[in-house]
């Protein structure tokens, strides 16, 4: 068989249309040659295309609510799960600086840098307790997140008096953490959601769901999902529970963007 | 949930990176924008609204399960993903060949002329459609029909052959020359199947 025959085969071989025998024989052949494989992945783009000539139908509901079923059990959980409730149980930071991995004690160092900034009006005793506090939750968060680059974005905003809250993002794994300190308490039924916001979008159309957090601590870590993006703004709502909204429904807490 | 919207701004290799990361939403934006022209083939292939769907399942659950093993190197998501419909539908009809008995007497195997008016309401995929079809249309009517008996038929190289009454060796040589200016045809530029970002509605 000459390698133009091969060729020519190749447009059987995409269609299924080959017999039993040139299939074998044709598979054998393309294992060694790049030529024939490159032919392939061009006449399967044919293949494709030309499913748009059958004439179109939309599949029934059932059809979405089926796959939805069937891949319900292995998919990731939507909701942000509260990383860690009580600080007390937090590791100490001394261990990690003596475990830990070398990026997460450069985020531990920056955010303590940072920290350190920080005006206090409170008894001294009191004081070292709360960085003991504020630096295991750090610990706790740059553990979740995992990723020396992640990026550390403060929220502010007047809608929580004496609440700070820090997220640590990382675009790389669409992943964040939030540490909150003095969250206003909600009321009964309404949970805490967070969104990412991207850059020069109206936050009510096209603010990006994050999860739903109830914080039952002076000070607590949660860790959120999604597609993080360059220049986004991130943001904390009130929304009605257990599962939070689709879009925000209330004007945030907070917000902070990032600076790249 | 992550809200629908944000993954209209994912290009479709993006979406099966998050799909084998096991993020549902991420597939049903691939259903979103592969659901309807996947069903639409299975169903024109198979001829059965249940073993269409079967298909189209099957097609969804073999993504989310291997979506890690997708190689953006081999080609589109778009490509991978209908191909793979294709494949799995003329498998069905292969097993079941009542099937095919009862769509060859009541349905012409041929590519249609024209979409019929008002079912269109997907501008990209509306678009996509008139391209391969005037690609279609400059092929010799020997080389369409051939590859619309193995295509929607299901039918293998000899089958194609003694339906239409010419020998083996010319039914490859009308799906090679066929397939190929289709290639050529559907090559130029511009015609990229790729979705990029910010251009859903």
């Amino acid at each position: 068989m000459t390698h133009t025959d091969f060729e020519q085969l190749a447009a059987g071989y995409v269609l299924g249309a080959l017999e039993p025998d040139d299939e074998h024989t044709f598979r054998r052949h393309l294992e060694g040659c790049a030529t024939c494989e490159a032919a392939v992945r061009e006449l399967e783009g044919v293949v494709g295309a030309l499913a748009y000539t059958a004439t179109p139908v939309e599949p029934p509901p059932s059809l979405r609510a089926s796959i939805r079923r069937e891949i319900g059990a292995t998919a990731r959980p939507r909701s942000a799960r509260p990383a860690v409730t009580a600080p007390a149980q937090v590791r100490p930071i001394r261990r990690g600086w003596t475990s830990g991995l070398v990026g997460r004690i450069a985020v531990a160092a920056s955010i303590i840098a940072v920290l350190a900034l920080g005006f206090w009006n409170l008894s001294l005793r009191d004081q070292n307790d709360l960085y003991q506090q504020r630096i295991a939750a750090f610990e706790q968060a740059s553990q979740l997140l995992n990723d020396p680059a992640a990026q550390i974005v403060h929220l502010t905003g007047a809608g929580a008096q004496g609440a700070r809250v820090t997220a640590l993002v990382s675009s790389p794994k669409n992943k964040g953490v939030l540490v909150l300190e003095n969250m206003p308490a909600l009321r009964g039924g309404r949970v805490y959601e967070v969104w990412g916001i991207p850059k020069d979008t109206e936050p009510a159309q096209a603010a990006i769901p994050g999860g739903v957090f109830r914080p039952t601590n002076r000070i607590s870590v949660v860790s959120f999902e999604l597609a993080i993006q360059p220049n986004m703004t991130f943001a904390v709502t009130d929304e009605p529970g257990p599962a939070g909204s689709r879009r925000p429904t209330t004007n945030p807490l907070m917000t902070g963007a990032t600076t790249a | 949930m992550r809200g629908a919207r944000a993954y209209r701004t994912l290009q479709d290799s993006q979406l099966v990176a998050l799909v084998a990361e096991k993020d549902a939403g991420a597939l049903e934006a691939l259903y979103d924008r592969y659901g309807k022209v996947s069903y639409s083939l299975a169903r024109r292939i198979v001829a059965d609204e249940t073993l269409a769907q079967d298909v189209v399942q099957e097609v969804f659950l073999s993504i989310w399960r291997d979506a890690g093993r997708f190689d953006a190197a081999r080609g589109t998501v778009s490509t991978y993903l209908l191909a793979m419909t294709h494949h799995r539908a003329v498998d069905v009809v292969r097993r079941e060949e009542n099937l095919r008995r009862r769509r060859t007497t009541d349905e012409a195997l041929e590519f249609e002329p024209d979409p019929k008016p008002g079912v269109e309401d997907d501008v990209e995929a509306a678009e996509r459609r008139d391209q391969v079809r005037a690609a279609l249309a400059g092929l010799p009517q020997a080389q369409r029909e051939a590859l619309a008996l193995a295509y929607f038929g299901g039918y293998t190289q000899r089958e194609v052959a003694s339906l239409v009454g010419v020998p083996l060796g010319t039914v490859k040589t009308r799906m090679a020359a066929g397939m190929r200016k289709l290639k050529d045809a559907l090559r130029e530029p511009g015609l990229s199947e790729e979705h990029p970002p910010w251009s859903r509605r």
